[in-house]
């Protein structure tokens, strides 16, 4: 009946568990007011109060100006690429008989949880001006001086960032297209339409919301990075904004202008992410909706095998390429070498490990975190998500949106407000690994409450009251259905949060302390010392951990993780 | 075994009312059905009974209990009460012997062995013996519908509530299930509520209908009560077919309408009062076309319809804007276009005691 599904199933009479429920959301908010307010306040601080200095200062400073517009710039390019790339590949492997569908998905996934900043490193070594490994095979097959490919520039960094970043966009659109029936595009087939009518004038704009939202995603991906910036932008001799934030924090550090500055990213990402829940809000998904009709297979034709080495000159870019030149790098004595008995050898292993003295804290303390943050936040979403969903207290709504609030924080940006608000009383936090694990705490919260959220939605209320009417209390119904229901989704839910802890990088590198370093930043200082053997092994560490992960994740719930993304 | 008495309920959701002093009593051992469409509030209702819900006003008694009041609300797990969903809700991760075998957990002097036992027996009487260590899924779905009648059953509650519990089976299993339900009711004796907005189901299963209507209950009788003597229109058209016939006093057993003029089941209308009349298609007969007198009507067949066991005619009723449905036996055949004349016994013209808004 309509109307006691639609209306509000609060449980009145509310028991013991109360104190339980509004802990955590007072948790919650202080997670994340407190740097906030912080964040705010520091921007607008001068020795005698309120000033506007700090911000005047950032729009007069030229500098930060450029860095500004070369965000937009790059931000901009990543996103029209990255659906230029995403949205082809997914309308092939959900619709068409390219063969290797499977295995595309795989490798498009594979993209989807590389680091990026691993695949810029990568791209050093391929495509370097000097040393780069295609430059060099270019020169010594056509004789020419000056190197094919200049990575260290605004297209090498667009270019980098898109390989990474396309996934999004391929999520949203694979995603959609498996919702439309062909029925559907036949209607209009019927109605004398040509296959390319069809898709233009059908497909397309059903499409269009996830097209414009995959877009947006992609930009708020791009705004955010730091590590390809880092690696790439800088020796190049630009900024961007994130990385213009982090080099605010080198010494001597402005920690205003950084708070100033950190404003306009954060803006931009609330209302980019405010434009894409409308566009998906307004069409779309329900019109779309139902999971009814069948989909038909498009047949290629000839077109097949073309189609195909399309689809894996992108992976090529994004996945082959650079993991074989990491793998080449982790195993030779000198990279740019070619590969021969003779440059093989394991001591790049033993460096990384055994003589090179902040590997081995920065895997321990890593690991710490990444578990101590996953299981912390993976009960914390869970409780959060279960109120929520079951709407137990009043401004549920509330703890929904604060859950949801920092995917609007950028990890840069998070970092300054957390330094801002814990290097001072009554929380001394820098300097320790709290701070590392609140930043990442409040930074996968999202992700992690997105997946606990969609798993206690998937539990019908009905089979929780089932177990109260025949004598269960709420907590004993917790124990004896809900939570073997919800078990494998929370599992989820944790790798999810450990995933994204263990390639964190763009608040680490601002938070860390030389007692405090995380994996991330460890091969951040293995850049700046040119190893790059030991950058490949230690690379090849966390991508194996990561892959270990989603293996685990795939096997709990039985599907993988891109269906499981937005 | 107590009975329950539900005392002008008020339940709200933001500004609609979706049940409104609703008021009801269920006497002991007895099965009551709460009928009606979609969103009338007979599921806020079974849930308010049930203490999912608090109401703004109003009360639930269970015999000498009172189990609801605003800010008073025993919580369901307290109520000696058990319920079976519309979606089953069975507990998929659990076997069936597991899920029937649940609710005794909470009987505390119950030896172990003793639940075994009664679990077995339980599903014995479901025909499902055999079944204990399936899981739910592996289960069909007039089973699984036997295994959630069986984990509400073996608790012995005092109460038992029923949510749409068919609606989920096809129209055979639909049947077959009536009739069970009805039998281990029979069996059981417990005090029922039973939800649901399919007329037949109700008057198949339950010793009486409550018809709801926008969160009121609109009449209270047995199936026979409900259908001859229907009190508003809205009852009158959901228990049954009828012809509805809005019509003015003219003596105080005579109605007019037009040219239409029918001597009436009631013998104190106040000349020049409104009066809505219920006639059911069955008890109007066509007659021969020479055949006069009070309460026969002349006419023409607007459209007869062959439905296999009997006809079923629209009847313009000459001198006046009213067109009846008539249903007659196969033979003999009245074409459309034909004229006809029709009798309707004074007993069978109800004048509603409540008509509600009408045209």
């Amino acid at each position: 009946m309509a109307v006691p599904a639609v209306a509000p199933r609060r449980l009145e009479g509310l028991d013991r568990a109360l104190p339980v429920w509004v802990a955590a959301a007072l948790a919650l908010v202080f997670l994340m007011g407190l740097p906030l307010g912080w964040l705010a306040w520091m921007s607008v601080s001068g020795e005698s109060g309120f000033t506007l200095r700090h911000y005047e200062k950032v729009v007069a400073d030229p500098a930060l100006r450029k860095a500004l517009w070369n965000t937009v710039v790059m931000a901009f390019w990543v996103g029209l690429a990255s659906l230029a790339v995403g949205a082809p590949l997914a309308w092939l492997t959900a619709r068409t008989d390219v063969p290797g569908r499977g295995l595309i998905r795989a490798l498009v996934l594979a993209s989807f949880v590389t680091p990026p900043f691993l695949g810029a490193f990568a791209w050093v070594m391929l495509a370097g001006p000097n040393a780069g490994l295609l430059n060099r095979l270019w020169r010594s097959a056509t004789g020419a001086e000056a190197p094919l490919l200049n990575i260290f520039s605004m297209p090498g960094l667009i270019f980098v960032v898109t390989i990474y970043t396309f996934p999004y966009v391929y999520i949203m659109v694979a995603n959609t297209l498996a919702l439309i029936a062909s029925d559907l595009e036949e209607a209009g087939a019927i109605l004398g339409a040509g296959r390319l009518w069809v898709a233009l004038t059908i497909t397309l704009p059903m499409v269009l919301p996830a097209l414009a939202s995959g877009f947006i995603l992609a930009l708020l991906q791009a705004l955010a990075l730091f590590g390809s910036p880092a690696i790439l932008a800088l020796p190049a001799g630009f900024h961007t904004v994130t990385t213009q934030i982090w080099s605010l924090f080198q010494f001597p550090p402005k920690v205003e202008m950084a708070a100033a500055f950190s404003l306009p990213l954060f803006l931009a990402t609330a209302l980019l992410l405010a434009a894409q829940k409308r566009l998906l809000g307004r069409r779309g998904y329900a019109a779309v909706g139902g999971k009814g009709g069948a989909r038909r297979v498009i047949s290629l034709g000839r077109w097949r095998l073309p189609a195909l080495a399309a689809c894996l000159a992108v992976m090529a870019c994004a996945i082959f390429l650079p993991y074989g030149i990491l793998a080449k790098a982790a195993f030779s004595r000198a990279w740019a070498q070619p590969l021969t008995w003779s440059n093989l050898t394991l001591k790049n292993f033993t460096f990384t490990f055994f003589e090179y003295s902040a590997t081995q804290a920065a895997i321990v303390n890593t690991l710490e975190l990444g578990v101590l943050t996953a299981t912390v936040g993976a009960g914390l979403v869970a409780l959060l998500a279960y109120v929520t969903s079951r709407r137990l207290v009043i401004g549920h709504q509330v703890i929904a949106f604060l859950a949801l609030a920092p995917v609007v924080i950028p990890g840069v940006v998070l970092a300054v407000a957390l330094f801002i608000a814990y290097t001072r009383p009554p929380f001394l936090l820098y300097g320790t690994l709290w701070i590392l694990f609140i930043a990442y705490l409040t930074k996968e919260m999202p992700v992690g409450y997105a997946q606990a959220d969609a798993t206690f939605r998937g539990i019908p209320t009905e089979l929780e009251d089932a177990g109260r009417i025949l004598g269960a209390g709420r907590f004993r119904v917790l124990r004896d259905v809900t939570a073997p229901l919800a078990r494998s989704g929370i599992i989820a839910a944790w790798c999810f949060v450990f995933i994204g802890v263990i390639r964190e990088l763009s608040a680490s590198i601002i938070l860390f302390t030389p007692s405090t370093k995380v994996m991330s930043v460890v091969l951040f200082d293995l850049k700046e010392e040119g190893q790059f053997g030991a950058i490949a092994v230690l690379g090849l560490v966390m991508l194996a951990l990561t892959f270990a992960t989603v293996a685990l994740v795939q096997a709990v719930l039985g599907r993988d993780v891109l269906g499981a993304r937005d | 075994m107590p009975g329950v008495s539900l005392r002008a309920l008020t339940k709200r959701y933001g500004d609609t009312a979706a049940v409104e002093r609703l008021s009801l009593d269920v006497r002991p051992g007895e099965l009551v059905a709460l009928l009606g469409p979609s969103g009338c509030g007979k599921t806020t209702t079974l849930r308010l009974v049930a203490g999912f819900l608090q109401p703004e006003a109003g009360e639930i008694w269970v015999g000498d209990r009172r189990l609801s009041a605003p800010g008073a609300v025993t919580p369901p797990e307290r109520r000696r009460m058990a319920m079976i969903f519309q979606s089953y809700a069975l507990w998929p991760h659990m076997t069936v012997a597991q899920n029937v075998g649940y609710g005794l957990r909470f009987q505390r002097a119950l030896a172990r062995a003793e639940r075994a036992k009664r679990v077995a027996e339980m599903l014995r009487v479901v025909q499902l013996a055999g079944y204990e260590g399936r899981y739910p899924g592996e289960l069909s779905g007039g089973q699984q519908q036997r295994v959630a009648v069986a984990r509400a059953l073996v608790v012995e509650p005092e109460i038992l509530l029923l949510d749409e519990p068919l609606s989920n089976l096809d129209a055979n299993l639909r049947e077959e299930m009536r009739v069970e339900i009805r039998r281990l009711h029979e069996a059981f004796g417990i005090t029922t509520l039973y939800v649901t907005h399919d007329q037949a189901e109700a008057m198949v299963i339950s010793d009486r209908i409550a018809v709801i209507q926008g969160g009121r209950v609109a009449q209270v009788g047995t199936a026979d009560e409900l259908f001859d003597t229907p009190r508003s229109r809205f009852v009158a058209e959901f228990i049954g077919k009828t012809n509805l016939v809005d019509a003015v006093a003219v003596a105080p057993d005579t109605v007019e309408r037009g040219g239409l003029r029918l001597r009436v089941a009631a013998a104190g209308l106040a000349p020049g009062a409104r009066v809505t009349l219920s006639i059911r298609p069955h008890l109007i007969a066509p007659v021969a076309v020479t055949e006069t007198g009070s309460n026969v009507l002349g006419g023409t067949v607007r459209r007869a319809s062959f439905l296999g066991d009997a006809m079923d005619y629209e009847v313009e009723i000459a001198a006046s804007d009213v067109v009846l449905r008539v249903t007659a036996p196969p033979a003999p055949r009245l074409r459309a276009g034909e004229a006809v004349r029709v009798r309707i016994e004074p007993g069978a013209c109800l004048p509603l005691v409540d008509p509600g808004e009408g045209t």
